[in-house]
Formats: structure tokens, sequence, C-alpha cells
């Protein structure tokens, strides 16, 4: 084996060795959310994180029946599809009071896959377009 | 370790292994060389349709597929499928692309999310997509075949001509291990000897509509040569245009070390979710 490929090798084994230390996998299906039931919650963002390959929202949340605000994690698509669909990297900033409609995990612990944010203060409704582009992104 | 992460695990080494076993030292495939391109190759490219702009994929016509054009599975493959099919129902996806290698062929051009642009050059049709963090495909249209003996990859060694405006694509030498997926959760590794061809067209008058026909042949997981249509939408505006997506970066958070650098720190997962930075790293 000639050192080129032996280097090759060693990239190949470091790669699986740090995919072995992963704690979980960034890159997934949605199906670990129920797409068929919407869900909606209202709370103060903690942080967005702007990542492929999935966006994150962290908000917290005040229970109905009192206590401490509770986080929860919303999971949406990558930057690249968030821009398509007229999203920022700043759209969502900490602080921010927001609506939130998602699908939620099938466990029931506090996550789910993103379907639209409201941003309470300015009354703005981020979507994700997934499909053909809108007619006003469409060029001649 | 779940079993799934497990699988995940070995089905990483063993990708290893074949990597190593497949080195066949600096080889080289001809002595030929690439011709420096001349004003009438490039005039040459003016003929052609523009495939320019950013295209993306349309995924609810990827959905409807899953279920209205099935690939002719082997009984073995078939069985496989519909044991993933209902565990994806249930919530439970197969882990497909969790490891965040490049989804390789066909599934670049089947089941992504996430855009591509298409570059025609000299002798060149290039295609860069976003997310996996590596999806690039290289498409040579400068008459050479595919070497004898080619190093399997995860896109595949990639020749190609125009008959016309369409851009003719035959793809052979991808890992075995690529999956062969309907979705981002259901499919089998299509285990060796996968043949692709593709006929790249704009879809009529409808400029902006780019088509896909394939054709895969994969003799160890299909028992013929499945077709499907895959179509794509191009926008022009600049601020849509392709963006990095680097896979493991999900894996990461951005954070303030010690030394006030700004450096990237493993994330928590809670429930699946990637949440923030990890204290204990």
């Amino acid at each position: 084996m000639k050192a080129t490929h032996l280097k090759q090798a060693a990239a190949l084994i470091a790669v699986t060795v740090f995919a072995a230390n992963m704690p979980a996998g960034a890159h997934h299906s949605f199906a670990m959310y129920e797409k068929d039931k919407l869900l909606t919650l209202q709370g103060e963002v903690k942080s967005f994180q702007w990542t492929n390959p999935h966006c994150v929202l962290s908000f917290m949340v005040k229970p109905e029946g009192g206590g401490e605000p509770q986080e929860w994690a919303m999971e949406t698509t990558s930057p690249g599809v968030l821009t398509r669909s007229g999203w920022t990297r700043n759209s969502i900033k900490p602080g921010d009071r927001v609506s939130v409609e998602f699908s939620p995990l099938r466990d029931g612990s506090h996550g789910g896959g993103i379907e639209s944010v409201t941003l309470l203060d300015t009354g703005q409704k981020l979507t994700v377009t997934f499909s053909n582009p809108r007619d006003d992104i469409r060029q001649p | 370790m779940s079993h799934r992460f497990a699988r995940l695990v070995t089905s990483c080494v063993c990708m290893t292994v074949v990597g190593i076993l497949t080195a066949r030292g600096a080889e080289i495939a001809s002595d030929k060389i690439s011709a420096p391109p001349t004003l009438r190759d490039y005039e040459a490219l003016a003929k052609l349709p523009d495939f320019g702009g950013t295209w993306t994929p349309d995924v609810p016509d990827q959905e409807r597929q899953e279920t209205q054009n099935m690939p002719p599975w082997t009984p073995k493959a078939d069985q496989r499928i519909k044991h993933m099919i209902a565990e994806d129902d249930a919530g439970r996806p197969f882990p497909i692309i969790d490891h965040c290698f490049p989804t390789g062929m066909p599934s670049y051009m089947l089941f992504t999310h996430n855009a591509f642009e298409l570059l025609v050059t000299p002798g060149r049709v290039t295609l860069l997509g976003e997310g996996d963090g590596n999806r690039l495909r290289r498409i040579y249209t400068d008459g050479r075949a595919h070497p004898a003996d080619p190093d399997p990859s995860f896109h595949g060694h990639s020749i190609g001509h125009w008959e016309g405006g369409t851009l003719v694509v035959d793809t052979v030498a991808v890992f075995p291990q690529v999956y062969l997926a309907i979705s981002e959760s259901v499919g089998v590794p299509n285990n060796g000897d996968m043949h692709i061809v593709e006929h790249l067209h704009l879809d009529g008058a409808n400029v902006n509509t780019l088509l896909d026909d394939l054709e895969i042949t994969a003799p160890k997981v299909l028992t013929k040569t499945w077709k499907t249509t895959r179509r794509y939408y191009r926008t022009r505006q600049q601020k849509f245009g392709i963006v990095e997506g680097v896979c493991p970066q999900g894996y990461f958070s951005e954070a303030v070390d010690k030394n006030g650098d700004a450096i990237f720190k493993p994330v928590q997962f809670r429930n699946g979710i990637p949440v923030g930075p990890d204290s204990s790293k």
C-alpha cells in the first residue's frame, strides 16, 4: 500500500472513530416526530442554532399549571432550505417571544419538529418551503 | 450502546475496511492528458441549454414516489424494506444518513432535500450540492471511457455526453455500502455492480424545471432496472444560492473557550435533538 493510500485509510479510520464517539445522529429522518399531529406552544427564545444539517430552536415555556419555565428544543431543516424559505440566521434571537407550531416527539418529551414560528412582537410567521419555490422567487 | 447505533458503527467500520482493501496503489488509468480548452470549446457551450441557477428538489414528489413508484426489490430486500417502512411509521426511522457521509449516488438525485448547482465547462459537468459536506459529482464529457477498474466512491465514476439538449450520464463504481434508498430512512445497501444511466434535460418549454430520468440497475437488490424521474425547480435570485452545508457541524455548537477563543464545542443531545454545548467536554 502506497503512502497516499495509507493516509486515505488513516483518514477513513479517523472518521470512523469520530463517528463512533458521536452521541447521536446529527442528520436523521424526521419520522421521530408525529407529523400528522400539530401542537402550539408559546415561550421565550433561549437560543437559535443556525447549523447544518438541522437548525435548532430552544425556548422556555411556562407550564400551564404554574412553576418554573421549562426548556423545549425544536428542530427544523438546514440553513440552505431555510434561506430559500425566507429565513436568516438572525430571524430568531434570544429573548424573542415566539409561538411555535410543531409536530411533537412521539414519547411526549420536550421536543419536536417545527412547522412554523411566529414572532409575537412583530407578527411575522416563519414557515418552511420544501416544494416548488414560491411564485415571487421564480424568475423570468 | 443501542442496537441502532451499534449497526451504524459496524457499517462505518466495514466501510473503512473495504476502503483499505480497495486501495490499489497509485495506478494510473491512462496516460492521456486533458488538452487546454479552446475558444471553440467555449463557443460550443453557448449552444447548450442553460443549466445555471440553483436547483431545488421537488420534495412532495419525492414523497409521492415513496409509495407510488417502489423499486422492483428482490424478495430479500423487499422484506427488509417493508420492515423499515413499518418502523418508520412507528417513529423509529432507520439511520441511513446519520453518519454524515455523503448520501452518494443515486440518493443525491432521489431523496435529498437540499439544492444543487450544475456547472457546465469544457469537457466537464459538475454538480455541487449543499448538505452532507461533500455532495459533489464530477461528470466527464470529454469523451473518455470509464477506467477499466475504477476505485469505488460514494458518487461513483461518471461519464456523459450531450444528445441535443439532454445530458446523458453513465455512472459505475459506487461503493457497495452506499444505500439504494427511497427516503432518508428506507433503503438497503446496493451491494455492488450498480449501474446508473441518467437523462438530464429541461422540461420542454418550462425552462425552470429540470428533469432527471434515472435508470438504476442494481442486480444484488433489484430484480430489474428501476426507472424513476425526479424534478428540480430553478431559482436565480442570488440570495437563494447554494450555501455551505457541512453535516458534522451538527455535532458541535459555537462557544468560547477559557482563552477567549471562538471554538466549536460538542453539543449535548436530548431526545435525539442537539441542544447546546456539552459543559463536560
